[in-house]
């Protein structure tokens, strides 16, 4: 956000502040499935 | 292995597409989020022509899956879903209810991206027209970048996700489909139902 000439509030562009968010988001992504899928193939082994 | 063991995925012209859109993409997340990370240089010409070779690449993709290729093979039925609960029970027929997902919202974010990134263009100076500041409202240019900004932030983790999956040994028959074109018919029997995607043809060459 940032202010026009009339001291409006305006939209300026996406907050860079972000970009770490949706870096982590990818690697939990990444993460959570292949845990899951260890954890998963390891279930089928047993039986 | 010879070439009447494999089968055609996709296409050359597929997979230059493929490719040139992840190249594309690449440049422009470099040359958008470098800036961003302190690594300062002149971006701007570099990043909206990579945005047009793009955009290029994207018109003629859609035009050849359009009349070229069956979009029903993208398109996400009643029998996808169900595999969500009945998992490799159904097979898929070319595509997967993941890849077809993976597919629209990569779609998505690019023409968004596409969108307002020519909207944006007018604003600057370009080799074949000149800037005009007053072409959107200044609301508008806020939310036309909030817009553009997200796609880069959206596309940072679908490329992480991506690149997982395509590294995955289960799926590397994918990637070396998209690499050299073809996967083997034990692969197409494993993971494919031919009753949703017949058999295409062998490939030839490499």
């Amino acid at each position: 956000m940032t202010r026009n000439a009339w001291g409006q509030e305006v939209l300026e562009g996406v907050s860079w502040d972000l970009l770490p968010v949706f870096f982590l988001a990818g690697v939990v992504i990444v993460i959570g499935h292949a845990v899951v899928t260890w954890v998963l193939s390891r279930k089928a082994k047993a039986e | 292995m010879s070439s009447s063991d494999r089968i055609v995925r996709h296409h050359l012209s597929d997979r230059v597409f493929h490719w040139v859109q992840a190249l594309c993409i690449f440049v422009l997340l470099g040359t958008s989020l470098l800036p961003v990370l302190g690594v300062q240089f002149s971006w701007v010409m570099i990043h909206w022509v990579t945005g047009v070779v793009l955009t290029v690449a994207v018109l003629f993709h859609a035009v050849r899956a359009s009349f070229w290729q069956s979009l029903s093979s993208m398109w996400i039925s009643l029998r996808d879903i169900r595999t969500l609960w009945r998992g490799r029970e159904l097979k898929p027929g070319k595509y997967s209810l993941a890849q077809k997902t993976v597919h629209h919202a990569a779609t998505l974010i690019t023409l968004v991206a596409i969108v307002t990134g020519f909207v944006m263009m007018v604003g600057i100076d370009g080799p074949f027209w000149e800037r005009d500041p007053y072409f959107v409202s200044a609301d508008t240019r806020g939310l036309i970048y909030v817009l553009h900004g997200f796609t880069a932030l959206f596309f940072v983790t679908m490329i992480i996700v991506h690149i997982y999956f395509g590294l995955r040994p289960e799926k590397l028959h994918f990637t070396r489909a998209m690499i050299k074109g073809w996967i083997t018919r034990a692969e197409y029997q494993d993971n494919h139902d031919p009753a949703y995607w017949r058999d295409p043809g062998q490939a030839s060459g490499s």
